[in-house]
């Protein structure tokens, strides 16, 4: 199960490009295509798909309400300051 | 009390640019708070969210979320109306945390990586070792908690590039702008942070005793 050929190494040094969304049109096309026909190399980017998508799924905490309340006031305070000092 | 946390070259005004079509100058400061508030409030949970994985406890994120929307309010003056407010919140949010919480916190600077050739890690980052659906499987199962302690396992610089490039979806250009480093700094980072929060999931996996195999060698 070696994935050593030179379109793996091509692929697999693009990966990150690939998956960021960071490489143009026809770049994306010749690795996607390369994944089609490599499992090995389809098996890594699944890889990273997974570990992003982990990420994703573990960081979308909610900000507890204090804070937007303590935000609001926060810049409600410098209005005001910016009021008295401009008076 | 305000330094501006914005490089001034960034967020000069061109009024060519602003395709809005509405005269900003006219504004009154009633107008720009209310605007601050239905704009850069909704971004408040991620934020919140970047914050926890910068501070790493919520007492010190809280804070500096307040600091961070209070500099930008009082800087909201210098926002170009049409361009991505939601960038410049971030590079507000990590100027403010290098500049106070991470003094305070007083961290070891890190062992700076800025001249690695990014190609470099891109070689080293994959290999075709092949994790098989088994494996996926095992890390899919992981809680969110083992996540985040992972991504606590990593250095600041590592972690917040992947943060902003997995979570929010920043271009590399932009995430280089946040953080105030080339491009090819920002792809170094996210080979090596990605690399190595793979490893650590696989060997959270492992601990939760599913056999996974070590990564970075060949099978």
């Amino acid at each position: 199960m070696n994935c050593e050929g030179p379109d793996c190494e091509d692929a697999l040094k693009r990966l990150y490009l690939f998956l960021d969304h960071e490489i143009a049109t026809g770049d994306c096309d010749q690795i996607q295509a390369h994944l089609d026909g490599c499992p090995d190399c389809m098996d890594e980017y699944s890889a990273e798909v997974l570990v992003k998508s982990l990420i994703v799924r573990s960081c979308a905490e909610t900000a507890p309400e204090v804070l937007r309340e303590r935000v609001l006031f926060a810049i409600r305070k410098i209005t005001i300051e910016t009021d008295i000092s401009e008076a | 009390m305000l330094d501006c946390p914005v490089r001034p070259t960034e967020v000069v005004l061109s009024p060519m640019d602003d395709n809005t079509g509405i005269d900003w100058s006219a504004e009154t400061p009633e107008e720009r708070h209310l605007r601050f508030e239905r704009d850069a409030l909704p971004f408040l949970d991620q934020l919140y969210s970047a914050a926890l994985r910068m501070t790493r406890n919520p007492q010190d994120a809280e804070d500096l979320v307040q600091d961070t929307f209070a500099k930008a309010f009082s800087a909201f003056h210098q926002f170009k109306p049409g361009t991505n407010l939601k960038a410049w919140l971030y590079r507000i949010l990590t100027n403010t945390y290098i500049n106070s919480y991470r003094k305070a916190q007083r961290q070891p600077k890190q062992v700076s990586e800025e001249v690695e050739d990014w190609q470099i890690a891109a070689a080293e980052a994959h290999t075709s070792s092949g994790m098989k659906s088994a494996e996926m499987e095992a890390l899919e199962r992981l809680p969110d908690s083992d996540v985040k302690e992972a991504l606590q396992e990593l250095s600041d610089d590592f972690r917040f590039t992947v943060y902003l490039a997995d979570v929010e979806g920043f271009p590399y250009r932009e995430i280089a702008e946040i953080m105030d480093v080339p491009v090819g700094t920002v792809m170094s980072r996210l080979h090596r942070g990605r690399r190595q929060l793979r490893d650590l999931l696989a060997d959270y996996a492992r601990d939760r005793g599913v056999k996974v195999p070590d990564g970075g060698e060949t099978a």
